[in-house]
């Protein structure tokens, strides 16, 4: 499902964030990336997500190559990702259900079937009643499940997580990747970006370790 | 909540989120309507200011061409037709006058032709006072049969007449004595108003050039509030498109309601003129009444300034996506 081929990432500032890199993921598989600060997680979702492009080597989805897709494909790619960030990226003159029902509207889905989709998304991660609240009246566990919430509520194929337990309580964290968990048993490919050994530990799934390049 | 052990072959999940493409699009043009609509409402002082600019814009033209389109009925008015006077030699008959007004009146340059026997016009000129006592001194009618010729207007204008020529030519009739020739001050007019017609030209589209600005700067500086929104929706999977949509009907309402508010702007104009100009158009016996914008000018008006919206518009969004394209991707 998703690839990587010797892969390298040099960004413009001359920084190298990852080398060669190779990873592979079956459809369907849920993985940890985990490893230091600045070891190169996010710069790794971000391959994915084409929020950034490989220097060297190239990164396959579902056996095509990335960077044959051309830029007006781009977009369309980018809908079936679920891509929750460090910082939510919430829009703050919009509702909590304006936020969520964003990747829907962009997808022009009809009101009926928007308003039920965001419901499903808000009883997903304990926000429900909350939808006509904007995110400043909202704590950052809350804010960031929001974003979980915008992520989600598409359905996507792949998931991806840079470290989306970060701002949240022990017992909200361990809830939020039990969320993650029913995605994947639901059959998206998730991939989540994380330092907090103790909680992947727990979720007994397959880790895969950075190391910082030097 | 329990922790998913088992692996699973990933099945097929229902990822398309539309039922079919043109619902997907009226969907995304009506929350596309309604989102441009709710912004314009809620910054009405920016709204307003922009809309004032941009109504001011187009109401000068407007008049302008308002201004022209009334002198030109003026000049085609029937009651100011500009005339030739015939004036008929003594010797010629009633009869032989009334032949040669046939004739003339089947040429091309000549609409129509009237003729007024000497002893109509001695009728008149007895009618006027102070006339009347000097005719009686008189033993035998002193005046000429005389035609009154109306060139055709449409061809004064234009190069295919020349009024030396059609002079020239009524000259040479052996009936005809003198001629006079009430057209030229026509002719005149209608250079100066062609003249006018350019200057109207020019002055429209230096204007329609500043709604254009006017809109691309407003909408620029929407972009510029709202680039962090942008950036969301593309990281979201936004097209173009979805991107500009919204941008595209605010340049839209812009010019149509700008459009509405120069109508609003004229018409009261117009208003504080009518009366004023009924009376000077009496002063001079004319049944002459100022003519407004009838429908056809209003829908042309609406259509031009909503067409300068959306291009403004979409200048500036396009711009902004020109530069953002990269930083992106
Ligand atoms: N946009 C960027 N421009 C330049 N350097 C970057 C950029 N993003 C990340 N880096 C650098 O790349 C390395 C990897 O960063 P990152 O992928 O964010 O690591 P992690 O998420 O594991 O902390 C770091 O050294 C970081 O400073
Ligand atoms: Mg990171």
């Amino acid at each position: 499902m998703i690839e990587f081929k010797q892969v390298s990432k040099k960004y413009p500032t001359g920084q190298l964030a990852l080398y060669n890199i190779n990873l592979t993921l079956e459809a369907g598989e849920m993985v940890f990336i985990t490893g230091h600060s600045g070891a190169g997680k996010s710069t790794l979702l971000k391959l994915v997500a084409m929020l950034e492009r490989p220097t060297k080597g190239e990164v396959l989805i579902g056996g095509r190559s990335l960077s044959k897709l051309g830029r007006s494909q781009i977009p369309n790619y980018r809908r079936r990702i679920g891509f929750i960030f460090q910082d939510p990226h919430l829009l703050y003159d919009r509702t909590v259900f304006d936020n969520i029902a964003l990747p829907l509207r962009i997808a022009g889905m009809g009101q009926s079937e928007t308003r039920r989709r965001v419901q499903a998304a808000l009883d997903k991660v304990g926000l429900t009643g909350r939808e006509n609240t904007f995110p400043l009246m909202l704590s950052a566990g809350e804010k960031q499940r929001v974003g979980i919430a915008r992520a989600m509520v598409n359905k996507p194929t792949i998931i991806l997580a840079d470290e989306p337990t970060g701002n949240l309580d022990p017992e909200l964290a361990q809830d939020i990747m039990f969320t993650f968990a029913q995605f994947n048993e639901l059959g998206a490919t998730v991939m989540i970006a994380s330092h907090d050994h103790a909680l992947v530990e727990r979720m007994k799934k397959r880790t895969i370790v950075l190391q910082k390049v030097d | 909540m329990t922790t998913p052990t088992n692996k699973k072959v990933a099945p097929k999940r229902n990822t398309s989120t539309t039922a079919n493409p043109f619902s997907a699009w009226w969907n995304q043009q009506a929350s596309a309507i309604k989102f441009s609509m709710e912004r314009l409402w809620f910054n009405p002082a920016s709204t307003w200011i922009t809309l004032a600019a941009i109504a001011i814009a187009l109401s000068l033209p407007t008049s302008l061409h308002l201004l022209l389109k009334n002198m030109q009925t003026l000049t085609a008015d029937k009651r100011e037709v500009p005339t030739i006077t015939l004036f008929l030699k003594q010797s010629v008959s009633e009869q032989q006058a009334k032949d040669r007004a046939e004739l003339l009146s089947e040429l091309p340059e000549i609409d129509n032709v009237r003729v007024v026997t000497r002893e109509e016009a001695l009728a008149d000129f007895r009618k006027i006072t102070g006339f009347a006592q000097t005719l009686e001194t008189l033993d035998a009618n002193p005046l000429p049969h005389v035609l009154i010729l109306t060139p055709r207007l449409s061809l004064l204008g234009g190069e295919d007449m020349d009024v030396e020529d059609l002079s020239k030519k009524l000259k040479a009739y052996s009936e005809v004595d003198d001629l006079q020739i009430d057209v030229e001050w026509v002719q005149r007019l209608r250079g100066i108003l062609r003249i006018a017609e350019r200057i109207v030209l020019v002055v429209s589209i230096l204007l329609g050039m500043t709604v254009l600005l006017v809109v691309g700067n407003t909408i620029r500086l929407d972009i510029e509030n709202r680039k962090e929104e942008i950036r969301v929706t593309q990281l979201i999977g936004a097209t173009n498109a979805y991107i500009r949509r919204p941008f595209i009907y605010n340049g839209i309402w812009l010019g149509l309601f700008g459009g509405v508010l120069s109508l609003v702007i004229v018409h009261v104009a117009l208003l504080f003129l009518v009366e004023p100009v009924t009376q000077l158009a009496k002063l001079y016996g004319s049944t002459f009444t100022l003519s407004g914008i009838d429908v056809l000018m209003t829908l042309q008006i609406l259509l031009a300034s909503s067409v300068l919206g959306v291009i403004g518009s979409w200048l500036a969004v396009g711009r902004y996506l020109w530069q953002s394209d990269d930083a992106i991707k």
